[in-house]
């Protein structure tokens, strides 16, 4: 139960869009946010901050910092940008999954949490060339 | 940048330990950090059936729970949500078969409101009039089962998947089902809730209604 014991779960809150991938590393019941990240820390050009490398670089400094704190494990929430907008998530979300669990970090369970509307606003037309 | 920010917010924070109820034997579900105590009521922890019973086959169930008490490292919480993940909804679905869902509110023996949302899963399509059949059943089973249980009673049952089966046994007779299961069952108001709401609550008369509707 003391600290020494270095077992806590915390959940990894990844959100991958193709502009962008978030990354927050909060408690168990998610109230207090442990570290965060996102693309723009390690990528010098704004295509690049949802790149699988960008992704890659976060997950790396995020796990030291977990470990630093003494957590040892991590439940994964991907989510997309989803609403009428994608709803699956970017190339950044498996990148930064993998890339955690090779810096050492054991994953639990990982759950997609993509807002999916139960019918709300109209979507985008269509994109012309 | 961070590094420092993180060391600093650290000092005089403290962990604590979430229990769950005991309707689930005050099973360790995790642990959470806060400067006060007080911070630490209000938050709400996810955790999976197979994590509490140890017992990895159950890992489509999600179970919430409220924190409503701290001790000095502990805090204890109370179960509000029963969810099962959109993953395992997802695999149930097939093509060219229905789905029945429902929502019903019920009020439990000992005041609670809850909401459940029971859903069934046929062989192959359904008529619309069996689809109502079915949903009928439902409603029914689900209101006499919260009339004579209470909220922990109604729980259980709907954790153990008794419910389900009940709605099963009984559905099946209308049109083959492949599966009944309660995708939700969620706390809605308390019985200090419900009876504020009560009190608080003005009588309408059936004249004031009519008037109303008569200006537009």
């Amino acid at each position: 139960m003391s600290e020494s014991q270095e077992d806590k779960w915390g959940i990894a809150h990844v959100f991958s869009s193709f502009n962008n991938t978030l990354i927050t590393i909060t408690d168990l019941t998610g109230a207090e946010t442990i570290v965060k990240s996102s693309g723009g820390t390690v990528v010098k050009q704004n295509r690049d901050e949802a790149s699988p490398y960008a992704a890659m670089q976060m997950a790396e400094t995020v796990a030291e910092e977990v470990k630093a704190a003494g957590i040892a494990g991590l439940h994964v929430r991907v989510r997309g940008p989803g609403g009428n907008g994608n709803k699956s998530p970017g190339p950044g979300a498996q990148a930064t999954i993998r890339a955690l669990a090779r810096a050492g970090i054991e994953i639990g369970r990982i759950e997609d949490v993509t807002p999916i509307p139960h019918d709300g606003t109209r979507a985008p037309k269509n994109k012309r060339v | 940048m961070s590094e420092r920010s993180v060391t600093k917010q650290k000092q005089g924070k403290r962990w604590y330990t979430i229990f769950a109820p005991e309707q689930f034997d005050r099973a360790e579900i995790g642990s959470t950090i806060a400067e006060e105590p007080n911070q630490v009521i209000g938050r709400t922890i996810e955790t999976t059936l197979g994590d509490i019973n140890n017992d990895a086959g159950a890992n489509n169930t999600k179970l919430t729970f409220k924190i409503t008490d701290v001790g000095s490292d502990s805090a204890y919480t109370e179960f509000i949500k029963h969810e099962l993940t959109r993953d395992y909804l997802r695999s149930l679905v097939r093509r060219g078969a229905s789905k029945a869902a429902a929502t019903i509110t019920v009020v439990t023996t000992d005041d609670y409101r809850v909401k459940l949302q029971p859903v069934a899963f046929t062989t192959k399509k359904a008529d619309n009039s069996q689809e109502h059949a079915i949903r009928r059943v439902m409603i029914d089973l689900v209101k006499e089962a919260a009339e004579e249980r209470s909220f922990e009673e109604l729980g259980d049952s709907v954790i153990e998947g008794r419910l389900s089966s009940a709605i099963y046994g009984e559905a099946k007779t209308i049109y083959p089902l492949r599966r009944v299961e309660i995708q939700k069952f969620e706390l809605e108001a308390r019985p200090e809730e419900l009876a504020e709401e009560e009190a608080t609550a003005v009588d309408v008369d059936e004249e004031d209604v009519a008037d109303d509707v008569a200006d537009d």
